[in-house]
């Protein structure tokens, strides 16, 4: 447990941070957190199982209408629409994902990215339940988290939780058997795994996740639009990943962090953001293909020899021990 | 004891566009077997064994194990039945560690793999351990196995076939790209696992010292067709066999 000191310390500062910066940076904090789990969701397929997942959106988006709709329609408190956002994304997942999982690669990325189009389509079409291309206003948080430092706090623990389950997961017999997926399919299949099935779990486990995230952010932005499905919130995440590093776990929480406060930083001077984001896409892939957690780990490398980060585990409990 | 036969083919065939890769074979396997199949390049060896494990879908014919029908299932499910194999072309998780790699069959075996919040790494510990041992590769344990050697990743794909205790196990030219004295080690754990451990093994070879060595019958293929059948004396005698394949090599 000792080695996790600083994950303790991340968290401090967590709880520090909306005493020493202005509102301003708690709104664009709480974006950091809800599109970092959405981030981290996205890798549990792009950096575990190896497939890219260009639809991803369609469950953050789902998520947040599912608990918008709850709380503006039935009054729902917001804990049951969060609950609600996980189930609908999975549903929706577990129907999608049945046919995705029987593709590997760009076909794979194809047919996510055809899904998450549909689904884009149907909440942009159907007004009278939806609102269409109006969206949905008036989502609005319980009066104990009104204000922004109060949400801010809500969302730190929620999204801190789902963090620690993932994480958990990712280091689970499971998370191995999808780093095996990746790996190595067939090897996998000749050791007795479905892995048609297993992936399919992984893509219901991820939009979950994702869902979870997706109805955090109605609330905080008192109101969504159909949007958050696109294409377009599909490549968030890819980015994050990318930016900040897919083999490690917090890689996309990291890519999440430069990417959201880049943005709200940039845009304060400059309404080409495309421009910046694309450069740093550029200098990212081409000089530190790891990400940031690929570059830490390069460091490390170079200081401390041989051993790698990106990948965890624990050494000694098993080399002592024989 | 009765010799039991475990694997029963029966007409196999199978066609890639015109090539006739499996020709009407017929085939069987009596428990405890240590056997090969032999035969020029292309001659069908390891379509024969990509047909028995399910990893292609045979044209006709039938595949039995243990009495049972197995023919066109898919890999997991023949691969829990107790059929193991392990490839011409080392397949393992390259960037995952030795010991990681072993763990993942031995997970697999003991069907924990949907195991959510267990850490895996409090898993499985001694059986990994000792199938570490056993596959000499105890001082790799935490090396990442796309960093092993090739004779190294041939003998960790053993140990990963082995992870999933079969009892049937297939070897694609288990000792390619080993050097001499590696490809005598490697026979004599497949001669253990054998004789110790009571598996059936089915391999190919393109060595004839290993092949002579450690095989107690020899099956030659020619074209998908089976030529020849016997022991490795039987098939030296046989003419057809020495024209085909043997008159090359010597």
């Amino acid at each position: 447990m000792k080695r996790y000191w600083w994950v303790g310390l991340i968290f401090v500062i967590g709880l520090i941070l909306p005493r020493v910066v202005g509102e301003f940076w708690v709104h664009v904090a709480v974006e950091v957190l809800i599109l970092g789990l959405f981030a981290v969701s996205f890798n549990m397929i792009f950096g575990y199982m190896g497939q890219l997942s260009f639809g991803h959106a369609a469950y953050y988006g789902v998520g947040a209408y599912a608990t918008g709709l709850l709380m503006v329609k039935a009054s729902l408190p917001l804990p049951l629409g969060l609950v609600a956002s996980m189930a609908t994304a999975g549903i929706c997942a577990l129907i999608i994902g049945y046919f995705c999982v029987r593709l590997t690669g760009i076909y794979f990325a194809i047919l996510t990215l055809a899904f998450g189009q549909m689904l884009y389509y149907i909440i942009f079409q159907w007004y009278s339940f939806t609102g269409g291309d109006n969206g949905l206003q008036g989502i609005v948080a319980p009066d104990l988290l009104f204000s922004a430092t109060a949400y801010y706090y809500f969302t730190l623990c929620v999204v801190t939780a789902a963090l620690i389950v993932m994480w958990y997961i990712s280091r689970s017999p499971f998370g191995y058997t999808m780093r095996s997926i990746r790996e190595n399919a067939d090897r996998t299949r000749f050791i007795g795994i479905n892995v048609r099935r297993y992936m399919l779990i992984n893509f219901v486990v991820a939009a979950i996740f994702a869902g979870l995230a997706g109805g955090l952010w109605g609330p905080f932005n008192r109101s969504i639009a159909p949007d958050l499905c696109n294409w377009h919130q599909s490549g968030i995440p890819v980015f994050m990943a990318v930016i900040g590093g897919p083999m490690g776990f917090l890689g996309p929480m990291i890519g999440s962090l430069i990417y959201t406060f880049l943005f709200a930083y940039v845009t304060g001077f400059t309404q080409y953001w495309p421009l910046v984001a694309g450069s740093v896409i550029i200098f990212v892939v081409l000089f530190m293909p790891g990400g940031v957690l690929g570059l830490l780990d390069e460091i490390k490398t170079k200081l401390f020899g041989f051993r790698r980060l990106a990948e965890d585990i624990d050494e000694p409990t098993r080399t002592e021990k024989r | 004891m009765a010799e039991e036969v475990i694997l029963k083919v029966t007409q196999l065939n199978k066609s890639f566009g015109g090539l006739k890769a499996t020709n009407n074979v017929n085939y069987e396997m009596t428990r405890g077997e240590l056997s090969a199949i032999i035969g020029p390049n292309g001659a069908g060896k390891s379509t024969f064994f990509n047909l028995l494990t399910g990893y292609h879908k045979v044209d006709s014919g039938e595949v039995r194990y243990k009495g049972k029908d197995i023919t066109n299932w898919p890999p997991h499910r023949i691969a829990r039945l107790g059929i193991s194999r392990a490839f011409q072309v080392s397949n393992i998780y390259p960037a995952l560690t030795t010991y990681e790699n072993i763990r993942q069959a031995i997970l697999a075996q003991q069907k924990r793999t949907l195991y959510f919040f267990t850490p895996a790494e409090r898993l499985a510990k001694q059986e990994t351990e000792e199938l570490l041992r056993t596959a000499g590769l105890h001082e790799h344990a935490d090396i990442l196995a796309g960093n092993l050697s090739q004779g190294d990743k041939k003998r960790l794909e053993l140990a990963i076939a082995l992870g999933s205790k079969p009892d049937l196990l297939f070897l694609d030219e288990p000792t390619a790209g080993m050097s001499g004295e590696e490809n005598q080690e490697t026979m004599k754990l497949v001669e253990r696992l054998n004789r110790e451990m009571g598996l059936t093994i089915l391999f190919t070879e393109h060595d004839m010292s290993v092949v002579f060595g450690y095989a107690r019958r020899l099956t030659v293929l020619h074209q998908g067709t089976i030529i020849a059948q016997g022991t490795p004396e039987e098939v030296r005698a046989n003419q057809t066999a020495q024209k085909v394949y043997l008159g090359e090599e010597e």
